[in-house]
């Protein structure tokens, strides 16, 4: 076993950075649709000994570098899934889950209580997001009667409140789709929101 | 259009996780308006994580730590989708409502309320326990904050509006740092006025006309 997974990582070790992001991303897709363990050995080989260089770097000592190491892997295991190669490649997606679990750990270690998390701070890049579709039936419910509200809106102001807060879109990115400057989209939500506000208050 | 961006090393040390945790939230929030910087980050964090990955990276073959470690994992169950949590995406002034970036958003609701600061300057404090002194500050059309400069560094992101400081024009988007090197003496002529999220690390120093009165009380001010 040991020395059979050393192998896999001196033939990791010839090949171009291309092929091996390639490479690796096929093993992610297989174990989010198979959990095959044999493709996690061979992520794990790769990215492992490398996370535990710069964990021990990062954190200064070797326990919490091997937990870091753990969290780390752990999440690339559990999240395969949302892993999409289209948005980058694994080195990146592991990345940057690693510097926000290591954001987390610095700041339990000093007792900050602080409501922040990495995870907003700095978003995980080449993840799916979240399917805004997939809300709970108490939500449900309630943006079904939001729909009958939006309904009512401007046409132009129900796009812009449709793409924010069904979609989930940010501000500019929805600037940039309609192609119309950040500060009208500010002033559609805005009135959007305003007249939201007061069919619901005549609702009371 | 957004002018004022953080400066590239900012951007390095936000991507590789170094920077400090009120950088850190005026980066990320300036980032879900900033196309141009968010694209820089993107590329920044594939080169650390190629410098971090690099196949030349010399590894030692895997020793049992490592494969009781990769048993341990693969025991592990798959993470469970995760339901977005409804949060309050905007914040309200007088009926009107200010939509914010994500990373603004779970701090809504450890915003206090509106206090009239000085004429037509209103404030809402953030609370952020030792990350800084954090505040919504609007100016409504006409509204201005007296002269003043920083004894420490002052963070201001513009979230709705323009305004302008004697310095410059800003609009929405727009980022600065300003310590005490700087005078200024921010006002909006902005229809819908101005929305700023800023985070100082002290209190401001007023160093025109009759506001140098206002020094003993600057701690009242956008503390
Ligand atoms: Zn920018």
């Amino acid at each position: 076993m040991l020395v059979g997974i050393s192998l896999e990582t001196k033939q990791i070790n010839s090949i171009k950075p291309i092929e091996c992001a390639e490479e690796m991303s096929g093993y992610l897709r297989i174990v989010a649709s198979d959990r095959c363990k044999l493709s996690f050995s061979k992520i794990f080989s790769y990215f492992a000994p490398r996370l535990r260089s710069y964990a021990l770097k990062q954190m200064g000592n070797e326990a919490l570098a091997m937990e870091l190491v753990q969290d780390t892997m752990s999440n690339v295991w559990q999240k395969s899934h949302l892993f999409n190669s289209e948005k980058g490649s694994p080195s990146t997606w592991i990345f940057t889950i690693a510097r926000n679990l290591r954001f987390d750990m610095l700041r339990k270690q000093r007792n900050r209580k602080e409501d922040v998390c990495s995870d907003d701070l700095w978003p995980i890049l080449c993840e799916q997001t979240p399917d805004a579709n997939e809300v709970s039936l108490d939500h449900q419910v309630t943006m079904d009667e939001i729909g009958v509200l939006l309904d009512t809106l401007p046409e132009k102001q129900k796009l812009v409140i449709e793409a924010i807060y069904i979609d989930g879109k940010s501000q500019q990115e929805v600037a940039d789709e309609f192609d119309i400057p950040l500060g009208t989209v500010k002033s559609r939500t805005r009135l959007a929101l305003q007249r939201l506000k007061e069919m619901l208050k005549d609702d009371d | 259009m957004i002018s004022f961006h953080p400066k590239y090393t900012d951007l390095q040390a936000f991507s590789a996780g170094n920077c400090n945790t009120a950088m850190a939230l005026m980066i990320s929030a300036h980032l879900d308006m900033c196309q141009q910087c968010h694209h820089d980050c993107i590329d920044i964090q594939s080169e650390l994580a190629a410098d971090l990955f690099s196949l030349s990276t010399p590894t030692a073959p895997l020793d049992s730590q490592y494969l009781a470690m990769m048993s341990n994992i693969t025991d592990l169950p798959v993470a469970k989708s995760i339901v977005n949590e409804a949060i309050n995406t905007s914040i309200e002034l007088d009926g009107k409502y200010f939509e914010l970036p994500r990373v603004l958003r779970r701090h809504v609701k450890n915003t206090g309320n509106w206090s009239r600061l000085l004429g037509k300057v209103w404030q809402a404090p953030v609370e952020l326990g030792d990350i800084g002194k954090a505040n919504f500050i609007y100016m409504e059309k006409g509204g201005r904050v007296p002269e003043h400069t920083h004894r420490g560094s002052e963070m201001t992101l513009v979230v709705d509006g323009q305004y302008n400081d004697g310095i410059a024009e800003y609009d929405c988007g727009d980022f600065t740092i300003m310590n005490n090197q700087h005078k200024h003496l921010p006002h909006s002529e902005a229809d819908d006025g101005c929305l700023v999220f800023t985070i100082v690390d002290q209190p401001l120093h007023f160093t025109a006309g009759i506001a140098r009165l206002l020094n003993p009380f600057s701690h009242l001010f956008f503390k």
